[in-house]
């Protein structure tokens, strides 16, 4: 297999975090659409459904592939329309994980203890 | 694509005046606002609450304040267009036979459109008001 550098691993990284939040879009959009069933349709037993831990579990790996995707699409921005990005992109992209990292463990401390059911 | 153009210029220089330029903007320029507009959406229904807790009476007093349903209607748009455009890029990078390649766009582009459809009705072909008021009046 092809190691690559920096550069490599944040295509990679975008492309998987990308379809699967393309993916986990159509499935969003399609599961809160149940509320124009009403209050007596299945929106409220799906729901509890969902707020069973693996998939709490799946809602914290979605938020992770937004916030990576969102700075790592900064990265591209800033390659694309200043002089000097793509001349930085190596540490632009560690900036970018230590920015996900950052929001990360905030968000973490807040959810975790949600899904462990001490909160 | 082989690789992606680096800068404006360079994807000027390979798309010329054709619709991919288009998209190669669009991507830039959604994505940016996405990041604000997704962001927000996290912040208000996993940060401000406990996502845990969300339930119907939840959603339909959202949906009923009319500026969610803007700001919904610009995330589903922002976030459709961006997330099919970027499906459709890894389909041609990825799915190498022309026929496979045609049919899997057929299938994403036909469930891309009715999730859009659905989730704008979902926004405005309903009053939660009246729903959210059916809700508390079993309470």
């Amino acid at each position: 297999m092809y190691r690559g550098r920096e550069g490599q691993w944040a295509f990679v990284l975008h492309r998987l975090s990308g379809v699967a939040l393309a993916l986990f879009l159509l499935l969003h959009v399609i599961d809160i659409s149940l509320v124009m069933f009403g209050p007596e349709g299945p929106f409220n037993a799906f729901l509890a459904f969902y707020h069973q831990w693996p998939f709490r579990v799946g809602l914290v790996l979605v938020m992770a592939a937004v916030v990576y995707h969102a700075f790592n699409g900064l990265r591209i921005i800033l390659m694309d329309f200043t002089e000097w990005g793509v001349k930085y992109q190596g540490a632009l992209w560690y900036g970018a994980l230590g920015a996900t990292t950052a929001v990360g463990i905030p968000v973490l401390w807040k959810i975790v203890p949600e899904i462990l059911g001490i909160a | 694509m082989a690789s992606a153009p680096k800068t404006y210029q360079a994807a000027r220089a390979t798309y010329g005046a054709s619709g991919e330029l288009v998209w190669w903007v669009f991507m830039r320029i959604s994505g940016l606002l996405l990041v604000f507009l997704v962001f927000g959406h996290l912040f208000f229904n996993n940060i401000q609450i406990d996502a845990g807790t969300i339930d119907f009476a939840y959603v339909a007093n959202r949906l009923s304040q009319p500026g969610v349903k803007i700001y919904d209607t610009f995330l589903l748009a922002f976030a459709m267009l961006h997330g099919i455009n970027g499906l459709r890029y890894s389909i041609e990078d990825h799915v190498r036979k022309p026929g496979r390649r045609f049919w899997t766009k057929v299938v994403v582009f036909s469930l891309a459109g009715i999730v859009f459809v659905l989730g704008t009705m979902t926004l405005w072909a309903f009053s939660y008001d009246e729903m959210g008021a059916a809700v508390r009046a079993l309470d």
